[in-house]
């Protein structure tokens, strides 16, 4: 009995002396916003450069880069007539979309390639759940009309 | 007075809120706008550097060319002024099938020439020799435009003004440029801190928007509907836009709402299918680009009925190394005006009896020519010396006396920088320009230099 209590004293002793870990259950996150960094705006030729390539998936050639930026001049709202040019882009039949049945199947897929093709950057999570409750909840929107709103947003401005 | 009159004739005066402080639906606080008395204005840009000798004095080759004798003489802008036409050396009309180049002068437009209809300013005193700082001192009404080419005005435009104190929208003001060089796309607002792009005008450059770039690249882009595709498009976009939390969003350059976007959509649209029938309301002769320009504008006129509209002409500038094509372009000019007003006064009920209408050039042309000679051998004409700064200002329409001149050669009534203030009196908010103090001190409406 007496060894006994002996043992559990050692083993009370050495067992107060270990460190102690606490363990919070956090995970390392960023914690800027995924598009803080852009702050440079494109140039009407950088602009459409990259939206060219992002939608045929191949460099403009610089005779239709000059022609395309001398419409950009010829109009006051620049919004309005990038929205003309995407227009006439998403008509050409040589345009590469994602199938609209490909999205509906794999919504998360398709924004995650959406927001690396466009903003070259992963979607948050607050990203993914409002594109996939608003394309789940509209039946009528296409991958067109998803790349259309990247093309306008004020982020494809910048980088 | 007799202005006056008129304007009480109209029961326009609205003497008691002509100073009473307001608050208007833009945010603005400051002096009310009083009763204009044009309900749309257009202001021409007359066309990239004029001689006093060809234009208001009618020396057509005599004061250019070393000719001399009364059949050089004449009058070859007899839709603006009055006077008859020279009887030799025709050269400034179209070609005919047999015969001298450019010897069948344009009809008349025109019953009525517009200074027979208006009063003119038969000579004022430009800002300088320059193109790009005379359209900006036209269109701000001041001389501080020493900022230079590919920089936006540093003092509002008479669109900002009349934007910020009518509280209008973007499509309510417009500008019709001729082209792309000389910064024109960047004089439709400017860099003023209290004005800028959000109250900047409409800039449209028709030869390149409906050209052949605008053939290849706009004309066959998709129609979304508006209901279906194009509101939930935009409200992705919101979404987007939320998400990057940008707070200048002046990046995009004048901004119409969603609505007002759809419309110049379809007037695009309009546009293209008109062209291709041929029907753009151009003028008769329409065989250079300022033609081309007037055609678009009035197309633009017919389709908005805007409060305020600048068009810009320039195909004259072809003086520097062409006299011959200068007198054809200076007709042609004279023709698109007489085509503008008429096609106003016939074509467009909503602005008929109500729109005022001024012209002023930006520069004039030199004394003395250079050493280029044409396909006539006649001497050209730059524009850097005092003969430079001579021009003239002519109004017409809406609160304008009818068949007055004032001023004359070497009697110089009016500076440059009236135009636009005497433009800002047609719509009513005169006061609260000179109020702002961003114009020239030496700025008087041309009204009140009768």
């Amino acid at each position: 009995m007496k060894r006994l209590l002996i043992y559990l004293f050692c083993f009370l002793l050495v067992s107060s002396c270990a460190k102690e870990e606490y363990k919070y259950g956090l995970t390392s996150t960023d914690i800027l916003q995924p598009s803080a960094n852009k702050d440079k705006l494109k140039t009407a030729e950088q602009y459409i450069a990259v939206l060219y390539v992002n939608l045929f998936q191949k460099a403009i050639s610089t005779k239709e880069l000059i022609e395309l930026e001398r419409i950009v001049r010829s109009v006051g709202d620049k919004r309005l007539v990038y929205e003309l040019i995407i227009s006439s882009f998403l008509n050409d039949p040589e345009i590469i979309l994602p199938e609209n049945a490909d999205m509906r199947s794999d919504i998360k897929t398709f924004l995650e390639a959406s927001y690396q093709r466009f903003y070259i950057r992963k979607p948050s999570e607050l990203e993914l759940e409002y594109f996939r409750n608003y394309i789940e909840n509209n039946a009528n929107v296409t991958p067109e009309m998803v790349y259309f709103s990247f093309a306008i947003s004020d982020e494809f401005f910048f980088y | 007075m007799k202005r006056r009159k008129f304007i009480k004739t109209l029961g326009l005066t609205g003497a008691a809120s002509f100073m009473m402080p307001s608050i208007l639906k833009s945010g603005t606080f400051g002096t009310s706008a009083s009763n204009g008395f044009a309900d749309h204005v257009v202001f021409v840009g007359f066309a990239g550097g004029l001689r006093q000798q060809e234009t208001m004095m009618q020396r057509y080759l005599t004061d250019s060319q070393g000719l001399n004798g009364s059949s050089y003489e004449g009058n070859i802008m007899y839709n603006m002024l009055n006077g008859s036409s020279p009887t030799d050396k025709i050269v400034y009309g179209t070609d005919p099938a047999f015969g001298l180049p450019g010897s069948n002068p344009i009809p008349q437009i025109l019953a009525q020439t517009l200074e027979t209809q208006g009063t003119t300013f038969k000579e004022i005193q430009a800002a300088g020799y320059g193109h790009y700082s005379a359209l900006v001192t036209l269109l701000s009404g001041s001389k501080s435009t020493t900022q230079g080419l590919r920089r936006r005005p540093a003092m509002p435009t008479i669109f900002e003004y009349a934007r910020k104190h009518l509280d209008l929208a973007a499509t309510d003001t417009w500008f019709i440029g001729n082209g792309l060089g000389n910064s024109t796309p960047l004089l439709n607002y400017s860099n003023h801190p209290d004005y800028g792009a959000k109250y900047g005008a409409n800039f449209l450059a028709p030869s390149v928007a409906f050209g052949n770039e605008g053939e290849k690249h706009i004309k066959n882009g998709r129609v979304y509907d508006y209901q279906q595709e194009m509101s939930k498009i935009y409200e992705m976009q919101q979404f987007l836009n939320k998400s990057y939390n940008l707070s200048a969003r002046d990046f995009g350059g004048v901004e119409n709402t969603p609505e007002e976007k759809e419309d110049i959509k379809a007037f695009f649209r309009e546009m293209f299918n008109k062209k291709a029938s041929n029907l753009i309301a151009r003028p008769p002769v329409s065989d250079n680009n300022d033609m081309n320009t007037i055609g678009y504008a009035c197309e633009v006129l017919k389709w908005f009925k805007p409060k305020v509209t600048f068009i810009n002409l320039n195909n004259i500038d072809t003086c520097h190394a062409n006299f011959t094509g200068y007198l054809k372009n200076i007709h042609r000019a004279d023709h698109a005006i007489g085509h503008l007003w008429n096609y106003i006064q016939t074509q467009i009920p909503e602005m008929a009896d109500n729109t005022f209408m001024m012209l002023t050039p930006d520069i004039g042309r030199n004394l003395e020519p250079n050493n280029v000679v044409d396909e006539n051998d006649w001497l050209s004409y730059d524009h850097s010396d005092a003969n430079a700064t001579r021009i003239f200002s002519q109004m017409v329409g809406a609160g304008v006396q009818a068949n007055l001149q004032v001023g004359g050669p070497g009697n110089q009534i009016g500076d440059i920088t009236d135009s636009m203030l005497t433009v800002g009196e047609a719509l009513g908010i005169k006061n609260m320009i000179q109020s702002e103090g961003l114009i020239s001190g030496d700025a008087v409406s041309l009204f009140d230099r009768i």
